[in-house]
């Protein structure tokens, strides 16, 4: 079994109007379903990555797979546990939080303003009790900035004197915190420019090989997905139409609304030479 | 942290507004003055002994017929010097004003917060509790609430709870803003990415609502209090003018100037016009003070 698996992972709103106004109208419940009975294996140490153009459900999915919002049905399973199982205890939901990590695509909403970035890299290690010790968990924070490309003096600015790539490195700096087995990365380069994205997609890839850390990879750029994803599922109306490995996919697409992304995609044909 | 307010943009703002520095020189003056009221009034009005009917309704700036003593702004009809009455009175309204403040600012704020971050029916509840609070002037609320208070009050209560009535039903009164202010700018902020970045962390919702909500709404926050702080003193100075506030052995600005106009028609036009002028210096210096930090902590402004 997979190290993530979610199956039938179905997640519907209620996009209906007020119970009155329905009764009144005569009109049914509105249901939109955003996600529609998804089932996809993430294995250990590999990036999976969905694409699909936007409202495809690729962020619910993220968002479910987190746990930070209740699937309607399905189940995503990490080595067999499930953050929405009520049996549950507190240790091990924590444990849970605690090896499943975001990254988010803003990098200027990601980051509290009011706080210095080495309390923003302190909170996962307090929020966790990793490390007790005061001086330890300045060591630990310089550790980090440096395992990101960044320096330890920094800890002492405020977000706002960082460019967008270095704020994204924050953003996984402090995902790195907790020491986590995946990491979401919820389109973590579309806000950035092109030079910057292919610096933080090659520090993405590093730390992935020194900490053999598994992400699940979300985008709408088939080039950046190109280059990191071992499989990619492609996500149409929060139906995942097809799944294939980059050079599968990008040479033999099967499904139509494949080809179509990729036809839509200018520099494809370089992407898939990489 | 003194460094970087003085390197701070509002600082220097500050500098080049002469509407703001006057305002809040003002402001300092009076609350200064009423706080060291013992050390500079030159009389202790509030003391029987020191009170000499004879030197009642002595104009100011003029000999008493009968004592011969001078008083900067004249006496009232027992015989009190006004200047030091009115330093004892700002005393009374600037205390109450800012507890009120206090007061319904904490309430505001929390209910506001809980409001925003928590939403569905708990959002609801609060918010159309706000909306039928706000349909009725914030005075008549304020008399409701004191006058019920002062019922549930034993008698031998009533008169040294005064103050504290007084400034719980002017902060039960004034706390409608803040909530509305603080809802609408948690909804914002709670979407943010920081936010949900919190709640992978497992923290509590109340956690996020206090460390990482609360700091980042403030300013909007900090703009009602000082509104609500000017609204405050005139919502007291009204509630004395009407009999159902201070009691007149320790009076507010409220209460002089309900004295005052006792006596307008008669000629004493000081004991009225002393008290008056200072509440209006105290209430508008507040809100020019006010207005200009709204609109320096405004973005949509800059």
């Amino acid at each position: 079994m997979s190290f993530l698996t979610t199956s039938h992972l179905s997640r519907y709103f209620d996009l209906s109007e007020p119970w009155l106004v329905r009764k009144i109208k005569g009109q049914p419940k509105k249901l939109l379903k955003a996600v529609d009975e998804v089932n996809i294996g993430v294995e250990r140490g590999q990036t999976y990555a969905l694409v699909g153009e936007s409202g495809s459900g690729k962020s619910t999915i993220a968002m479910m797979v987190a746990g930070l919002l209740k699937p309607s049905s399905g189940t995503v399973l990490f080595n067999g546990d499930n953050f929405f199982n009520p049996s549950l205890g507190k240790i091990k939901r924590m444990s849970m939080r605690k090896s499943v990590q975001m990254i988010f695509q803003s990098p200027y909403a990601s980051l509290n303003p009011r706080w210095k970035v080495g309390d923003i890299l302190k909170e996962p290690i307090k929020a966790f009790s990793l490390i007790e010790d005061e001086t330890n968990q300045i060591n630990r924070v310089c550790e980090l900035l440096e395992q990101v490309g960044l320096s330890p003096r920094d800890m002492l600015k405020y977000p706002h004197e960082f460019s967008g790539g270095q704020r994204q490195r924050i953003c996984i700096a402090r995902a790195l915190a907790s020491k986590p087995e995946i990491i979401i990365c919820d389109e973590p380069t579309s806000a950035l420019d092109v030079s910057v994205q292919a610096q933080v997609l090659n520090l993405l890839k590093d730390l992935q090989q020194a900490f053999s850390l598994t992400y699940l990879f979300i985008s709408h750029d088939l080039a950046v997905v190109s280059t990191m994803a071992n499989k990619i599922g492609v996500l149409k109306q929060g139906i995942l139409v097809e799944e294939a490995t980059p050079s599968k996919l990008f040479l033999r697409p099967e499904h139509d609304y494949t080809k179509m992304l990729l036809s839509a995609a200018p520099d494809i044909s370089n992407a898939s030479r990489i | 942290m003194i460094r970087t307010f003085l390197e701070s943009d509002l600082y220097h703002n500050f500098k080049h507004t002469p509407v703001a520095v006057i305002s809040l020189g003002i402001f300092l003056l009076i609350a200064l003055m009423a706080i060291f009221a013992n050390i500079i009034a030159p009389h202790t009005p509030f003391e029987p002994s020191t009170l000499n009917l004879m030197n009642g309704f002595t104009p100011p700036m003029h000999p008493n017929d009968f004592t011969g003593d001078v008083f900067l702004m004249g006496t009232d009809n027992q015989g009190r010097d006004l200047f030091s009455t009115i330093l004892y009175g700002s005393r009374i309204s600037l205390f109450v004003g800012i507890m009120a403040v206090l007061l319904s600012m904490t309430l505001g704020v929390t209910l506001g917060l809980i409001a925003g971050f928590v939403g569905g029916w708990i959002d609801t509840l609060i918010m159309r509790f706000a909306d039928i609070q706000i349909t009725f002037p914030s005075i008549l609320i304020a008399m409701l609430i004191y006058g019920v208070a002062k019922g549930l009050l034993p008698p031998d209560m009533r008169y040294e709870m005064s103050i504290t009535v007084l400034i719980i039903s002017i902060g039960l009164s004034e706390w409608v803003p803040f909530a509305r202010t603080v809802r609408g700018s948690t909804l914002i902020e709670r979407e943010k990415e920081y936010v949900i970045s919190a709640k992978m962390l497992g923290l509590t919702p109340l956690q996020i609502m206090r460390r990482h909500i609360l700091p980042n709404i403030l300013s909007p926050v900090l703009v009602i209090a000082t509104i609500t702080f000017a609204l405050a003193i005139i919502t007291e100075a009204t509630l004395s003018f009407l009999g159902v506030g201070v009691p007149t052995t320790k009076p507010s600005l409220g209460t002089l100037i309900r004295i005052g106009q006792d006596f307008l028609f008669s000629g004493e036009w000081w004991i009225l016009l002393f008290p008056a002028v200072t509440l209006l210096m105290l209430a508008l210096s507040i809100n020019l003070f006010g207005d200009w930090l709204r609109d320096m902590l405004n973005p949509k402004l800059k």
